[in-house]
């Protein structure tokens, strides 16, 4: 991936507080974050210092996100990720959760021109962000040139980790339109397809650049 | 022909279990699972767990109303642990809540006191303590104890093949909901409708007609949901039950690798003769299958590795003896290949050892013992319309071995710490359940009276493309668009008493039954307008949804025709069954002749290592296949590179380990590492071989989901070889998987 960020491989662009640095600044005392229970962490939250003088949480907080060129209001607990509210509040199930933890990809949506883990991303963190999930990617009912190619070139299987690694080379075509294999491997080096389809993914994704 | 599902695939729309909207009032549950790996439980605490706000209900073995038993081959393992625990990860209390969060803190604060005892977790030592899951089983053919006297070079070894983690992508789960008087409707992520169905209405004690379960499809399955989605969808329904409301059931990936048995390690001797030309003679395997704590399919993948001992050759005298040997594992259960990779790998290490010996390269012996027509195997079945040699030739030809094992050389005389390796591997897979009764199916077709069909089967969609190939053979039978024809979902209601999509055999079994019913419709439709239209019934053909007359068109077309069928009272249904005919296997003798058919294939693979790291690159992988003629070509290409990185990944990167004390170490995506882009071969080239029409298979076609899979050993095989350029003289011992560190330790030993 070139020409675009790579969140993934870089780290977040967060502006708030990411979920990693979050739970270690809690769990910087005697406890090990793995051991605290949730409610011993949210006892903590209540004295926490907060990076920039506002304090969010543990209660719901209001957030508005922009997604698909959509915006959507949710209330949510600060510590529920961007994957969950799009699941779970927003109905948008097409973003899928595999592992939970950042490893397999099947979760990745686009903010601001960069391929991110929505289980890893705090959905605060993504408030003021443009946000684009494979439900946006069809535009008056008719599929994008990728999607049609991801149908034309069998580019999966089971379909589980399809959204992921269409989000993925979506990004990259964003950017890259005519991509070399190099550049498509890395683009979707951080997903997981167990059906192992993977060449197939390569020619749905050079064939849309074509 | 395209699969359906795609569409919505890609669009993000695709339902699997935890997509559904769900309803008012839904719960959710968590399992509290064991955290030893042997021993009796002394206390089960639940009172602070019950105290956390949101809780609704705890639930133990006290609280099934039917038989706590989730066994299938053998009645032998409990849905909940009432008092012994068997292995870590064995579920002892289901905790339902508001939300899946709330369950999953209540399940930290249940406490579980147990008294501990040893565990064991080697198959060997298992054996050696008599905990053997049923009789050992022994195949065989001639007599090994003469034929040693007559082998130029006799070879023995012992081989090592790990584990294998199924990780579908989408992890077990079910959803479950209350239908009125007492009925429950299951939405399972299951290979198997009919065992959710069977094994919820043993264990909570409703007749099976009580219990819908419903299947849209699998985000993977691999085996991995042939019998082990089964218990968290009767923990669903258990918990829907208890408490009047309906609950979901989702299992995090750290809880289904640490809760769910994965791909049988085994541990295996080997003994093998040839003569002097390098015609094997004898041969003897004993394989320690690791079946884990449960039955579960072991003794089924069993018979499978005794099966496919000899793989693509022809071996005049072989005594195969398997034993399932029960340990304090999670219930290892079925796994792409069933047994057969197991064996395959045995063999192919004999022959290895044996080549070593005499010098030769291991291929020339793989192709001097080809079967051919009229062979028999050890178990009785004679090969007819074999096609491994012809799959060994086209290769040989198509992509030049010659030219390739040449480039191999140069390049290792090139180059000092990278070197090359070049390794073929024949695989011939019996088709069929090797357990005869499971060879049925059943479809039942609906045409509305718009012209639209309908087809519901037992096969379950998993990724494997089984829907596109049902909608070709409804729409080649019935003479209609593919767009006309819907594949709907897997209902036990629709279809009943299903065998499970597994042993490749879903599209063979489940397309047949397909074709009957649809012959049946078709049939009285013929009839219908031949009166209609006062001809003879055989001058009537359908094509494309036109209705023809002696090859001409007509004014009738397939809606107007269904139509004017519906108001003159001609049935629009039909259900069908097929059953695979001239399949049997006495297992007193150990002889018959179980399979249908088999598939061919052979796979030439060139590894290149890294000698300083002890990391490889699968450079290029060349298949010739036999799949008679492809129903969907596109969709078995999938196939057979999907399973070939699936069995790369099992021979030469994943690798489970668990502690000496049973414990999964191997338990997240972070530390259990599966095929990525860069580990799949570079390039695979995959050839199918032509005019290659298996007249008694489905529209000529041949099964393909698993076959491919065992030309992973290739990619082992070509590894080794790379390592022997490096360094001729090292010891390496059969085990797989080929992680960079085995590999550094059998080139650098101490």
């Amino acid at each position: 991936m070139a020409h675009s960020k790579d969140v993934k491989k870089n780290g977040p662009i967060s502006k708030g507080v990411s979920r990693r640095g979050f739970l270690k600044g809690l769990g910087a005392t005697s406890l090990g974050v793995a051991a605290a229970s949730k409610s011993e962490l949210l006892a903590k939250l209540e004295h926490a210092p907060s990076p920039n003088g506002t304090l969010l949480g543990k209660n719901a907080v209001a957030l508005t996100l922009n997604i698909n060129g959509k915006i959507h209001q949710v209330k949510v607990e600060p510590r529920i990720t961007l994957a969950e509210v799009l699941r779970d509040n927003l109905g948008l199930t097409g973003t899928k959760t595999g592992c939970e933890r950042g490893a397999c990809g099947a979760c990745t949506v686009i903010m601001e021109g960069a391929t991110i883990n929505a289980c890893m991303t705090l959905a605060v963190d993504a408030i003021g962000q443009k946000i684009e999930t494979i439900e946006g990617l069809e535009s008056d009912g008719k599929l994008s040139k990728l999607q049609e190619s991801f149908i034309e070139n069998d580019g999966l299987q089971c379909g589980f980790c399809t959204p992921g690694i269409i989000m993925s080379s979506k990004n990259l075509l964003d950017t890259n339109p005519k991509p070399q294999l190099e550049e498509v491997k890395k683009a979707v080096s951080g997903h997981i397809c167990r059906c192992g389809t993977y060449p197939k993914v390569f020619e749905s994704i050079l064939a849309a650049g074509k | 022909m395209k699969n359906k599902d795609t569409n919505l695939h890609v669009r993000g729309e695709s339902c699997f279990v935890d997509d559904f909207p769900c309803p008012a009032g839904v719960l959710h549950a968590a399992v509290k699972s064991s955290a030893i790996a042997h021993g009796t439980i002394k206390r089960i605490q639940i009172q602070n767990a019950e105290k956390l706000p949101g809780v609704k209900r705890i639930l133990c073995a006290p609280d099934i109303p039917g038989e706590n038993q989730i066994g299938s081959i053998i009645q032998d393992e409990q849905l909940l642990a009432d008092h012994e625990v068997h292995f870590i990860g064995q579920p002892i209390a289901i905790v339902v809540a508001e939300t899946a969060e709330i369950a999953r803190e209540a399940v930290e604060l249940i406490s579980i006191a147990y008294k501990e005892k040893p565990a064991v977790v080697d198959a060997r030592i298992a054996a050696k303590n008599g905990q053997l899951i049923a009789p050992p089983r022994t195949f065989s053919c001639g007599d090994t104890d003469l034929a040693w006297a007559q082998c130029e070079t006799i070879s023995s070894g012992s081989t090592e093949t790990g584990g294998q983690e199924h990780l579908y992508l989408e992890t077990q789960g079910a959803f479950a909901s209350l239908k009125e008087d007492g009925g429950l409707q299951l939405i399972s992520s299951t290979q198997g409708p009919t065992a959710v169905q069977r094994i919820a209405a043993r264990v909570l004690d409703l007749p099976m007609h009580k219990i819908e379960v419903d299947v849209l499809r699998l985000g993977g399955g691999f085996g991995g949901k042939e019998d082990q989605a089964t218990p968290w969808a009767v923990m669903a329904g258990l918990a829907a039950i208890c408490v009047r409301r309906p609950v979901k059931l989702i299992l995090r990936r750290h809880e289904d690798m640490i809760m769910t048995g994965k791909r049988h390690p085994y541990s295996s001797d080997f003994k093998i003769g040839l003569t002097q030309d390098g015609k094997i003679l004898a041969y003897e395997a004993t394989y320690y299958q690791n079946a884990g704590a449960a039955a579960d399919l072991s003794t089924a993948i069993l018979e499978r590795t005794l099966f496919h001992a000899s793989n693509s050759y022809y071996i005049p005298n072989v005594k195969a003896t398997a034993l399932s040997c029960r340990t304090n594992l999670p219930p290892n259960t079925a796994f792409r290949g069933f047994g057969g990779p197991q064996a395959m790998f045995v063999i192919e290490s004999a022959i290895v050892a044996a080549a070593e010996k005499m010098g030769v390269d291991a291929s020339s012996i793989q192709e001097k013992n080809l079967l051919k027509d009229g062979d028999e195997l050890p178990y009785g079945q004679i090969m007819a319309a074999c096609r491994i040699k012809p799959c060994w030739q086209h290769n040989t030809e198509r992509f030049n071995w010659h030219e390739k094992q040449r480039d191999v050389q140069e390049f290792n005389q090139k180059n000092k710490l990278v070197k090359k390796g070049f390794a073929c591997m024949p695989v011939t897979f019996g088709i069929s359940f090797t357990n005869t009764s499971l060879n049925q199916a059943g479809a039942l077709v609906h045409v509305y009276n718009d012209g639209s069909v309908s087809v519901s089967t037992g096969a379950v969609e998993m990724g494997q493309g089984v829907n596109a190939k049902l909608r070709t053979v409804a729409a080649r039978t019935l003479g209609v668009n593919p767009e006309s024809v819907r594949i709907d979902s897997t209902n036990t209601g629709r279809v009943a008493n299903t065998s499970p999509t597994a042993a490749s055999s879903g599209a063979d079994l489940n397309g047949h039954a397909t074709r009957i019913a649809c012959e049946q419709i078709r049939q009285r439709l013929i009839e219908f307008a031949a009166a209609t239209l006062k001809t003879e019934s055989e001058n009537i053909t359908f094509e494309n949804s036109r209705i023809l007359v002696s090859g001409r068109e007509n004014d009738l077309t397939w809606n107007s025709l269904v139509d004017s069928a519906y108001w003159a009272r001609v049935s629009l249904s039909a259900q069908a069954h097929y059953a695979t005919p001239k399949i049997h296997f006495d297992k007193s003798k150990e002889k018959g002749h179980p399979f249908a058919y088999y598939s061919f294939g052979t796979a030439a693979v060139i590894a290149r290592l890294d000698c300083i790291r002890g990391t490889f690159i699968i450079e290029s992988v060349d298949i010739v296949h036999d799949l008679g003629t492809s129903l969907a070509p596109k969709v078995d290409l999938g196939q057979v590179e999907g399973a070939l990185v699936q069995g790369i990944g099992w021979m030469a990167m994943e690798d489970v380990v668990f502690s000496e004390n049973g414990q999964l170490l191997a338990n997240t995506l972070s530390t259990y590492k599966i095929p990525d882009i860069y580990f799949a071969p570079e390039k695979i080239q995959t050839h199918f071989l032509e005019n290659a029409a298996h007249p008694a298979g489905l529209f000529h076609s041949k099964a393909i989901g698993e076959p491919p899979f065992m030309y992973g050993i290739g990619a082992w095989l070509a590894i080794r070889n790379a390592m022997k350029a490096f360094r001729p003289q090292a010891e390496i011992p059969f085990t797989a998987p080929f992680t960079p560190e085995r590999v550094l330790m059998a080139l650098y030993p101490k």
